[in-house]
């Protein structure tokens, strides 16, 4: 598998790493309450086919990106920075 | 024995190796296999369970039989294919899977008692007392069925992995991969050409076809030479293509040194992951045997096998050969092994209405219904003529043909499959099963030397195009556009074991009766019979 790197270009998987579903950058506000809190930390979905991760280019520029991609047919779609996703 | 002025290698200069001890000599050019041949050993391994004696049945990679351990100590290396294997100065090889000797192998009486060692014998015989099957039944067949064992120490030598890039990978450099190469670098593109042999060729270093008015091996080494003058090619000789992956990666494996006698600072082998934006698969096609009783005698070997050992490397397995098969290939067979001086004593045709190809015994609508010799080799075969008679003709070698089956396996690995071709009797791959991959050339059913040239300029202009560059026009050398000509035999029936995988020792019977049993899909015969299931794949 290789991932597009926004900053580095078509790069083979072996150079990231993965960290788990881009959910993640949705982090509530410390005040959300306890049931948005569950659902954060606690109630993922897991799905078969269409996925957005978040990647780690530990072996590149060290860019955290978001990466969507088919965890059925192996398709990348495209990677955009993290801090781009979050902002 | 060596066919003194044939063949394409010098045989002036003298490598000396040694076979189970036996000093022997051989030529810079020669495989070990083609080595063993000029020296007149036809023995050269024991099979996996029933321990017959076996000799050498291909010239290539696809070898089931002629599995020797090369080296010793720590750096041996074990079931190494003689047909792979380039001879060196001071090679040391020795057969596997016998005891004590190679010539008496107190094991074959295992096929003495072959009868009880159907498929799925295992699965039926030891299954009491349950704690038995660990500690007494699989080290005790572990022991008595198996190829070449490891030293048990610490491999010292070096092994290496790297990575490449390119724009068209082309895997084979036969005559379609050398065409896809010469069009895609032409039109500027990065390319890596990949062939397992030390040199491209494919099968226009084995036969006698001629192109553009030159023989087919010169083609191809003034096509390679231009390639190795160009800067946007790289030329990987000794590297076969091992995996196809996602988004062009693919593996491919160089052995850098295993044919040198020192390899110094070198890496022996490599492994390489190739990134290509697009490839071509032109890996060419393995020729099957047929299976008729006995069959896997020494003696008996692939028709294009033993072409490629008189035509390249000037070397025979006896001097009275008779040959069998499906096709066309039966008299191309017979004519250059009447030009090499061989007596042709039968061109066996499994077809009625096949035609007499040139000045020897002809039977058509005829097949080989067994064979008889000894350890050491052949001596006779049976043939049954279109009405029942049989006759018995004495020969040192048979060469058989049952047609050819396109490499089709890089293309099946992202899980497709590849379509059945009634008229060529053989699957073929279908387009897109690789993303970026296309199948020219004999690993796409072409069999024909002028196809395979066609195909691979479509295919390197087909890849041009893809990666936004202009397309070459090249002209197609001339070259032979022979019909595939040939009539499915899959097996001869008859009385006597007929085998399917001669490595695992699977039989005709054996799917039969796996078939009987319900293991009818091909995935359970597989599995039940162990048919495919050895380092060759079957």
């Amino acid at each position: 598998m290789r991932l597009p790197c926004p900053l580095c270009g078509s790069r083979d998987h072996r150079e990231f790493t993965y960290q788990g579903a881009a959910v993640m950058l949705d982090r509530p506000a410390p005040d959300a309450g306890a049931e948005a809190w569950d659902s954060y930390v606690h109630l993922r979905d897991n799905p078969a086919g269409a996925t957005r991760e978040l990647w780690y280019h530990g072996a590149g520029c060290g860019a955290w990106l978001v990466v969507a991609r088919d965890t059925v047919t192996h398709a990348v779609f495209g990677a955009e920075l993290a801090r781009q996703v979050r902002r | 024995m060596i066919l003194a002025g044939k063949g394409r290698i010098d045989r002036s200069a003298r490598l000396d190796f040694r076979f189970d001890g036996r000093a022997l000599s051989g030529a810079p050019g020669d495989t070990l296999a083609s080595a063993l041949m000029a020296n007149g050993v036809t023995l050269v391994g024991r099979s996996f369970k029933y321990h017959r004696p076996r000799g050498i049945l291909t010239a290539g990679s696809e070898e089931p039989n002629a599995l020797v351990t090369v080296g010793q100590g720590a750096h041996r290396a074990p079931n190494t294919r003689a047909t792979v294997q380039e001879l060196f100065d001071g090679l040391e090889a020795v057969s596997q899977n016998r005891w004590p000797s190679l010539r008496w192998d107190v094991l074959a009486v295992n096929d003495l008692a072959a009868p009880f060692f159907g498929a799925g014998f295992y699965y039926k015989t030891f299954m009491w007392p349950r704690r038995f099957w660990k500690a007494v039944y699989e080290p005790a067949i572990r022991r008595a069925a198996g190829l070449g064992a490891l030293d048990g120490g610490h491999n010292p030598d070096r092994y290496e992995r790297a990575f490449a890039f390119c724009d068209v990978l082309v895997i084979g450099g036969g005559p379609a991969g050398l065409m896809a190469a010469l069009t895609a670098a032409r039109g500027g593109a990065d390319v890596i050409l990949c062939d397992e042999a030390p040199e491209p060729g494919g099968r226009l270093r084995f036969e006698t076809g001629e192109i553009d008015g030159m023989p087919g091996a010169d083609w191809a080494a003034q096509v390679t030479a231009e390639l190795r003058t160009m800067d946007n090619v790289r030329l990987m000789t000794r590297t076969a293509v091992t995996g196809a992956h996602d988004d062009g990666t693919y593996g491919a494996l160089e052995r850098v040194a295993l044919h040198l006698r020192d390899p110094g600072a070198a890496p022996l082998e490599c492994f390489w992951r190739i990134v290509a934006r697009r490839a071509v698969l032109a890996a060419g096609a393995l020729e099957r045997p047929v299976a008729f009783a006995g069959n896997d005698r020494p003696g008996v070997m692939m028709a294009g096998a033993l072409r490629a050992y008189v035509n390249h490397w000037g070397v025979a397995p006896g001097r009275r050969v008779a040959v069998f098969g499906n096709g066309d290939d039966v008299a191309r067979t017979a004519h250059d092994l009447a030009a090499a001086g061989l007596e042709v004593v039968a061109a066996i045709d499994s077809r009625p209405d096949a035609a007499r190809g040139g000045d020897w015994a002809h039977h058509p609508g005829s097949v080989v219904c067994g064979t008889a010799g000894g350890r050491d080799g052949l001596e006779a075969v049976t043939i049954r003529k279109p009405g029942g008679e049989t006759i018995r003709l004495a020969c040192d070698a048979l060469a058989m043909t049952g047609g050819w089956n396109p490499s089709v396996h890089l293309a099946c690995h992202l899980g497709g499959r590849p379509q059945w071709d009634a008229a060529r009797a053989a699957f073929v791959p279908r387009p897109g099963m690789v993303p970026g991959m296309d199948a020219v050339g004999a690993a796409a059913g072409d069999f024909s030397t002028a196809a395979c040239l066609a195909g691979g300029i479509a295919a390197g202009n087909a890849a041009l195009s893809a990666l936004g560059r202009a397309a070459q026009a090249i002209d197609a050398p001339a070259a032979e556009d022979a019909p595939y000509a040939i009539a499915p035999l899959w097996s001869v029936p008859g009385k006597g074991r007929a085998w399917l995988d001669f490595q695992n020792d699977v039989t005709v019977k054996d799917v039969l009766l796996a078939a009987q049993e319900n293991y009818a899909s091909v995935e359970h015969m597989k599995r039940y019979t162990t048919q495919g299931m050895a380092t060759d794949q079957g």
